[in-house]
């Protein structure tokens, strides 16, 4: 009973998450709303029995994927106004297919079933069953193949980001530690030796000059 | 008791929401995006279930890559969005006009 | 597990593109400007080897898999990867020059290509669904950022969004159908997946659904209609050197797809996804070719002209027969020959500062150059179906294959269409013979760019002269 309350409160709050999503005016409340789903997610995962990837969701989803979305919008300076416009002229036409989908879709998943007589129950599960080790015994034997190529895609998103993004534009201002390390005392400060005669009358208009400038 | 097909059905919902989304955002990409995202985790949902009630831990493998995909796959998403707006100062799809035909 | 149990020796030409490619682009970072071409060099030298292993030291005559089921390999596999290196090869060798003039000659470009490359290759050997989504991924996201290459391109940013944003959809439609077969089978093993289907009950409700999600899925990436919006749009907006390779050799990649999830994997239930392809491949032949007339760019026109060719692929895998895949099969790699031809004709054209995307910019090209003239009639022809050239044998084997199902008003319609279709690739040559040339400039590609060239033109007059070899090949290939 228990577990039925949760898990529909955590889709209740995921529905209203995703529709937030889609229906926000501000790309930055899309993406916390985004976020929101992704946490609602990893809990019904969590209840799934799918402990290993509930939290790969949350590490790498929320920790890093959707972080990056956040840096781009807040980095682009973008137009929220002149983006919404238009909305309310799709809107009946995206709630219409939405609810054909969810027609169709709950049709063949709900009633009918997919026509697969699986039980109803989920096979119980060891006691000492580790979602991390089961993952973990196949993903470097079974599926070493499909990890490796998960690989080069890594590699090419890679590349491409930094093809696509890095620009070398004239004057830009860099660090070089190595240089700043390096620096020895004569090539910053310069003691030049001066006479220590003072000159009242020179100072003041020189310090009155300096107030009366903005 | 969660069945199955509560699991689905709610992936279900999840996967036509996104199609809404992507209607109804057509002129903004960085929501097309996220758009593309819910889909996938709509997706992750169908396969964990299917896992759990089929014993089967390869569906969980494979939202690992998806996972690991998408994740690949925003980056690069990401990436040619700073380059338009680089180019156009708006991300605005419907500006997205100068090829017809 | 050992080592050995992985049989890696099916694989060594995918790891050996891969260490190629990571060496390129540790090499290419110390290189100077002057040694830019290097990375160009090195990445024929790279198609050359792999030729070479998939041909004499990983190639076979039977049936195998590696890596735990999970990668096949298979003569239709060994044919299709050495088309593709031939592909990639020309179209490198025709895309320097332009690249070069245009600042875009980088390490990147090369390792970008062989990493799609390597995806082209991860599909046509995979034996699981899970290996198709990610050769899938690592070809489309290679292709996205090689769209958008060139940086200072606002048409090339804005065709890789929409390509980017389409693609990902697709591939969401296609993991959700992969999502709900697995369900009802319990496998993404294609073997299994095969075996289940055979045995079991394929109308269940729930196959169907997964079902036409995937074949939505791989339309997309066929770029058939009504899911072709992308193709235009990216073959117009992407650097001509782009368009040339995404043009020609990822259809190699689709074929494989279609035939490995569709005709092998989800063979059982051939009877269902017969009718949604027929739909497609209709739409497609009919759409491509009479939207195609209205255009005025090049570009655009063999865009469209390719949706064309994807509805006569399609034909022949829906008539579900091996003469019907053989034809497909035939058809896709004729297709290749052609692509990669008639955009270099457009590279050819074009020099510093100026594309030949226009039609306008073929007039008189006989006045210019009466070889290269020739050279485009014989693209032209062949595209169009007419014989003796060989896209005219490709479409009789299609149309034969359909005429044996008993779908006679598929071939009819096809070849209606075929004969509309005629008539932009014939007005391109009425361009170049029958009109005063605008641009009167010469020809200005480099000696190695006008031989392959040339070669490529023959090609299609020779293969449709004698036939033989190719058809011999293809039917070693899916006997």
């Amino acid at each position: 009973m228990v577990v039925e309350i949760l898990f529909y409160a955590f889709a209740a709050v995921l529905v209203g998450a995703a529709v937030g999503l889609i229906t926000s005016r501000n790309p930055v409340h899309s993406a916390l709303f985004l976020v929101l789903a992704f946490f609602t997610s990893a809990a019904i995962w969590l209840m799934l029995d799918a402990e290993f990837l509930a939290l790969l969701l949350v590490v790498v989803y929320v920790g890093a994927v959707m972080v990056l979305f956040l840096f781009v919008v807040m980095m682009l300076d973008i137009n929220v106004e002149e983006l919404r416009r238009g909305f309310t002229r799709y809107a009946p036409l995206g709630a219409v297919v939405a609810f054909i989908m969810v027609v169709e879709i709950i049709n063949v998943v709900w009633v009918r079933k997919l026509g697969l007589e699986l039980a109803q129950a989920a096979p119980p599960l060891p006691v000492d069953y580790s979602n991390t080790e089961a993952l973990g015994r196949v993903l470097y034997t079974d599926y070493v193949y499909p990890f490796e190529i998960a690989a080069v895609i890594l590699l090419v998103a890679i590349i491409a980001a930094i093809v696509l993004t890095m620009r070398h534009r004239p004057g830009l201002k860099i660090q070089n530690v190595a240089s700043q390390v390096a620096v020895r005392r004569q090539d910053r400060v310069r003691v030049v030796p001066m006479e220590s005669v003072r000159r009242p009358a020179q100072d003041e208009r020189a310090a009155g000059e300096e107030g009366e400038t903005p | 008791m969660i069945t199955l097909y509560h699991v689905l059905a709610l992936s279900g919902v999840l996967f036509a929401l996104s199609v809404a989304g992507i209607f109804l955002n057509r002129k903004n990409v960085i929501l097309l995006l996220m758009c593309i995202e819910l889909m996938l985790l709509s997706v992750n949902f169908n396969f964990i279930a299917f896992s759990r009630f089929l014993g089967d831990i390869g569906g969980q493998v494979f939202v690992f890559f998806i996972l690991t995909v998408a994740a690949a796959e925003s980056a690069i998403g990401l990436a040619i969005l700073v380059v338009l707006f680089r180019q156009r100062r708006s991300i605005n799809v419907e500006e997205l006009n100068t090829m017809k035909g | 597990m050992t080592l050995a149990d992985l049989n890696l020796q099916p694989t060594y030409a995918e790891i050996f593109v891969l260490g190629a490619a990571c060496f390129i682009l540790l090499l290419d970072l110390f290189l100077s400007e002057r040694w830019r071409g290097l990375a160009a060099t090195l990445s024929l030298a790279t198609l050359v080897g792999a030729a070479l292993i998939t041909a004499f030291v990983s190639g076979v005559d039977v049936r195998v898999t590696a890596f735990n089921g999970m990668y096949v390999a298979d003569p239709m596999g060994d044919l299709l990867k050495l088309f593709a290196y031939a592909a990639v090869g020309v179209s490198l060798l025709y895309s320097r020059e332009y690249l070069a003039q245009r600042q875009l000659l980088r390490g990147e470009y090369y390792v970008l290509v062989l990493l799609a490359l390597l995806g082209i290759m991860v599909i046509v050997s995979a034996n699981s669904l899970l290996t198709i989504f990610l050769g899938i991924e690592l070809m489309s996201l290679s292709l996205y950022a090689l769209v958008a290459f060139n940086r200072e391109s606002g048409v090339a940013a804005e065709a890789a969004m929409k390509y980017f944003v389409l693609g990902a959809i697709a591939s969401g439609t296609l993991l959700y159908g992969i999502s709900i077969v697995y369900g009802v089978t319990g496998t993404f093993s294609l073997d299994e997946l095969a075996y289940v289907l055979r045995q079991g009950d394929v109308d269940n409700i729930g196959l169907l659904f997964g079902l036409a999600f995937i074949v939505v899925g791989v339309a997309f990436k066929f770029g058939a209609v009504p899911f072709h919006m992308w193709i235009p749009d990216v073959y117009h907006g992407a650097p001509t050197t782009v368009t040339l390779f995404l043009g020609s050799v990822p259809k190699i990649a689709s074929f494989a797809l279609a035939f490995r999830v569709l005709a092998y994997g989800l063979g059982g239930a051939q009877e269902a996804w017969t009718d949604m392809l027929t739909v497609l491949a209709v739409l497609s032949i009919v759409l491509g070719n009479v939207v195609a007339i209205a255009q005025t760019n090049i570009k655009r026109m063999l865009a469209y002209s390719t949706i064309s060719h994807v509805g006569f692929i399609l034909l022949g895998i829906l008539a579900g027969t091996n003469e019907g895949y053989r034809a497909a099969l035939y058809y896709t790699l004729v297709y290749v020959v052609m692509a990669v031809g008639s955009f270099g004709m457009i590279l050819l054209l074009s020099r510093k500062g100026f594309e030949a995307e226009e039609l306008d910019d073929f007039k008189g090209l006989n006045a210019r150059s009466p070889w290269f003239a020739a050279v485009m009639l014989m693209f032209m022809f062949s595209t169009a179906g007419v014989p003796p050239f060989v896209g005219f044998f490709a479409k009789l084997y299609v149309i034969m294959a359909v005429i044996d199902q008993g779908m006679l008003w598929l071939a009819v319609v096809a070849v209606l269409f075929s004969v509309v279709g005629a008539f932009y690739y014939i007005r391109v040559v009425k361009l170049m013979y029958f009109d005063e040339p605008q641009d009167t400039s010469p020809l200005m590609a480099g000696a190695s760019m006008r031989l392959v060239l040339s070669l490529n033109g023959l090609a299609v007059l020779v293969l449709g002269l004698m036939p033989g070899g190719l058809v011999d090949a293809v039917a070693r290939a899916l006997p």
